[in-house]
């Protein structure tokens, strides 16, 4: 078995410009109420980040292992070398070790507790909030002790909690599905989900048809953030990726408005990547590349200002790295969260979100919506909304009211004028 | 939603380091220490002895036991415009799964197949008790055999024969090729059996952008199969195809949103099958009233030309398996015959018959299709379109629960006037329409096929499948994907 101590005596004896061990030391638990199953695991996985000088350049190796893999750690490490060696390309240095985020990212109530007690803990809770219908969840928890150690005598060990938890809500012959994920278990905010997915539940049933035509957007909570993690706002996410911009594929560049005009609207669009946000699902002290995260502006009033810059893309650019683009934090705006007098399409949930990162064309495949029109509102299901995401929510109005889930936080809805709807 | 190909971002993971890291590949020359690949393991009798002590202990204590070991190893080599390289991954693991006399099941799951690790996932089940089951395990299976070893430096050689031999025009912004080995020895042990399978997907990918107007094209192509690195290749024809396709210059105008008469390529019909198994045809999905009441056994679901099969015992198909997670022997599934609706897939675990499958074989049991068959006909493709559109190269295929909505996007649309192509070409179309309606219109299918494949996560652990599909011809509404506010 290699453990990391065996890597980092390996590396020790070999001549590499910088080197990183990353351990990921993890227990799961998992209640899973659909198949009557108890889970309980637990993994070891190490990450070997290599960087070797040649007089060509610099090459760079990641090896993933688990912890029982065969061989020995020299044989390891060489074998992470001569992968450096087929991948040299520009010169860069390291930047010096900075200090890790302080961030917390354990739920307290985790740190000593059975996991798959837990799991049924949450599991039984959300049964018991289902009255009128049917609720099934997967809850999954896990605590881990991450463990870096550099090259430079940087070495910083912490723990942190994660769950996840999937449910089937089922009523009146339909059902809905959520997901929610969240560093500690009074963040999963499971009984007002459970309450919206019934109450929509209830409005599936008098859904109609969709009608074609134009219309202002509302997107609310569920909507804004379908799927897993950032929803429609991962579309800047993409945009704020370095490799992507230096290859001169992304919409904006550094210093341009994000599109035209979006630094002369009212409320021009502000996001701030922060990994350090208590608590928030992609935070933590240091990045993937053993580098310290840092809380950076994406775009500022409309215009783009920031990049998510690993190790070496910030060495290349001689700046300091950021540890990527993390959980996202929108400003909220003014709205008051209301229809306006012509027609509104007020999106609840999607069945479907798909976005090109690089061009920002999205569809969104409505699940039920309302059409507010004439001081009337219908519900209804089916129907397909394009948006170029981008264009779109820089000028879309910001609630007033923000929403903290997962890896967000920012307004609880945005209001978008002039959308088609096709059918 | 369905992504049926590798994402950049997955071909930019495997030039080396994390997700967004680009290496440059110098000088071009090939690299100069390389080792070859070892053996995913050459202990498998020893996995095989503590598994089967595992077992006999966890039998006295439960009456259903079954433990599966993997020991995996992936190679991704990657190449694209700015550089090239190699990454690697290695994962092991145990799932020990007991059910109990209440009928609850426990898994123990451990990354440590060591003897040690085996030992402490049964004590963790059934304690410090030594005691033992007399089972007849019978004699080990025989060892399935290892494929060839291979060096660095041929996957590099291999990235730079199907890069050099399509001569790169001017206007492709980006291009990419990538070769991705997952190998994994799999160890299934039950007191009722003992099986041992090996299993190497091998996947050829390349990928080609180009800009049309203000707008990128994308087109790809890929080969996959289990077996050796060199048991195919993508032949030449096929990437300077790929490359065409991403420069073509699309019709200037409006395709008009109609009903039309329409032939999906294979990678459409594949994409949409596959949508299909994973939206509807499994018992996660039949739990959904939505979904249940619309299959109900021998219901007509689609026109009598529909017979699709989930089969994992085709050689060599990239989803195939000789066993599956639940330690079952791969055996063929009729899901649809001749149009009727006959059956879902599902894990003995949640009651089923039987297609238990894991992401990683450690991940969560679930039922998931393996290779999907969808049945030729007797056509040959170039005879199927008379008048209408030839839709090609998937993208995004979405189906809604309850056999209601189906969306499936096309890279592009060919018009076929008299049975001739037209020269009209539409970029980045959709076939929208009522799922029944859409398979119940179907009114050809061709003799030839083609295979697709499909590798995504769950929870960081890869999921293996592939689909057998033809051409088909059906009707419904086709309209530009692109029309923005």
């Amino acid at each position: 078995m290699i453990t990391r101590r065996d890597l980092v005596r390996a590396l020790l004896r070999r001549s590499v410009a910088d080197w990183i061990v990353l351990e990921h030391a993890q227990e799961l638990g998992v209640a899973d109420d659909t198949h009557d199953l108890r889970r309980r695991e637990h993994r070891t996985r190490s990450t070997v980040i290599i960087h070797h000088d040649v007089p060509r350049g610099r090459g760079s190796a990641r090896l993933e292992i688990t912890s029982s893999s065969d061989g020995d750690a020299l044989g390891l490490v060489d074998e992470a070398i001569s992968l450096a060696a087929t991948t040299v390309g520009p010169a860069w240095k390291t930047a010096p070790p900075a200090a890790p985020a302080q961030v917390r990212v354990l739920d307290p109530a985790l740190a000593e507790r059975d996991l798959v007690e837990a799991a049924a803990a949450i599991a039984r809770g959300v049964r018991m909030r289902g009255s009128g219908s049917s609720v099934s969840v997967a809850a999954t928890v896990l605590r881990e002790r991450i463990t870096v150690q550099a090259k430079s005598g940087f070495h910083d060990e912490w723990l942190a909690s994660q769950l996840r938890v999937e449910g089937l809500v089922i009523a009146a012959e339909r059902s809905l599905e959520i997901v929610r994920e969240a560093r500690r278990i009074s963040d999963l905010g499971l009984a007002p989900a459970i309450a919206a997915a019934q109450a929509d539940l209830e409005q599936l049933g008098e859904a109609g048809p969709p009608i074609a035509g134009r219309a202002d957007l509302i997107l609310s909570a569920d909507a804004l953030l379908h799927g897993e993690g950032l929803g429609v706002w991962s579309v800047f996410a993409a945009q704020a990726e370095s490799i992507a911009e230096r290859q001169g594929i992304t919409r904006y560049r550094v210093g341009t408005p994000i599109a035209p005009g979006a630094n002369q609207v009212d409320e021009p669009l502000t996001i701030t990547s922060d990994g350090a946000l208590d608590f928030a699902t992609r935070s933590n002290p240091v990045g993937d590349d053993g580098d310290a995260i840092r809380r950076f502006p994406m775009i500022e009033r409309g215009v783009s200002v920031g990049l998510g810059l690993s190790v070496r893309e910030a060495a290349l650019r001689g700046r300091d790295p950021n540890g990527g683009v993390r959980n996202l934090v929108i400003a909220p705006g003014t709205w008051h969260g209301k229809p306006g007098a012509g027609r509104t399409i007020e999106i609840r949930r999607l069945h479907a979100l798909s976005i090109d990162p690089y061009t920002g064309d999205a569809s969104l495949e409505l699940a039920l919506a309302y059409d507010h029109r004439d001081g009337r509102s219908r519900p209804f299901t089916g129907g397909t909304i394009r948006l170029d995401l981008v264009s779109a929510l820089a000028r879309a109005r910001r609630s007033a009211t923000t929403l903290q889930r997962g890896a967000y936080l920012g307004p609880a809805s945005v209001w978008i004028d002039g959308a088609t709807l096709v059918v | 939603m369905t992504r049926t190909r590798p994402s950049r971002r997955e071909l930019l993971a495997g030039l080396g380091i994390g997700s967004a890291s680009t290496l440059l590949w110098a000088c071009g020359s090939r690299p100069s220490a390389v080792r070859s690949t070892r053996g995913v393991t050459s202990t498998s009798g020893e996995v095989r002895t503590w598994l089967r002590d595992a077992v006999a202990r966890l039998a006295v204590a439960y009456p259903s036991v079954h433990a599966l070991a993997v020991a995996r190893r992936r190679t991704t080599a990657a190449i694209d415009v700015l550089g090239a390289g190699v990454a690697r991954a290695r994962r092991e693991g145990l799932v020990l799964t007991v059910r109990d006399r209440e009928g609850l099941w426990r898994e123990q799951v451990t990354s440590d197949l060591s003897q040690a690790g085996v030992l402490a996932a049964v004590r963790a089940l059934v304690g410090t008790s030594t005691r033992k089951a007399t089972i007849d395990f019978g004699p080990p299976p025989a060892q399935p055999p290892a494929p060839p070893r291979f060096a660095d430096a041929e996957l590099h050689d291999q990235l730079e024969t199907i890069t050099e031999r399509d001569k790169l025009d001017s206007r492709i912004v980006y291009a990419a090729a990538m070769i991705d080995l997952d190998d994994a020895n799999v160890w299934s042990i039950a007191p009722t059996h003992d099986r041992e399978q090996r299993l190497v997907r091998v996947r050829k990918h390349v990928v080609r952008a180009a800009w049309n107007g203000t707008r990128p094209v994308v087109s790809e192509a890929e080969r996959s199969w289990i077996g050796g690195l060199d048991d195919h290749a993508l032949d030449v024809a096929l990437v300077r195809r790929t490359s065409q396709r991403a420069l073509e210059l699309m019709t200037p105008g409006v395709l008009e949103a109609r009903e039309r008469t329409v032939i999906l390529d294979p990678s459409l019909t594949a994409s949409l099958v596959d949508a299909i198994a994973r939206a509807l045809l499994t018992t996660a999905s039949t739990r959904r009233p939505d979904v249940g009441r619309a299959l109900v056994a021998g219901t007509q679901v689609a026109a009598p030309l529909v017979t699709l099969v989930d089969d994992p015992t085709v050689p060599t198909a990239y989803g195939g398996f000789v066993f599956d997670d639940e330690g079952d022997p791969a055996t063929p599934v009729t899901l649809v015959s001749a149009g009727r609706f006959m059956a879902v897939l599902s894990e003995h675990a949640g009651g089923g018959r039987g297609r238990g499958r894991r992401p990683g074989h450690t991940g969560r049991l679930e039922p998931a299709p393996s290779h999907l068959r969808l049945a030729p006909g007797t056509t040959a493709h170039a005879a199927l379109g008379d008048e209408g559109l030839l839709l090609e190269e998937a993208r995004t295929t979405i189906v809604e629960p309850g056999m209601s909505r189906v969306i499936i996007g096309a890279a592009r649309a060919r018009e076929l006037r008299g049975g001739q192509q037209t020269g009209r070409v539409y970029g980045e179309v959709e076939l929208v329409g009522d799922l029944r309606t859409l398979l119940g219109a179907i009114s050809g299918v061709s003799s030839d096929t083609n295979v697709s494949s499909y590798r995504d996560d769950r929870d960081g652990e890869p999921r293996w499948r592939s689909v057998e599909a033809p051409w088909v011809r059906t009707t419904g509404l086709v309209r530009l994907r692109r029309g923005f506010a």
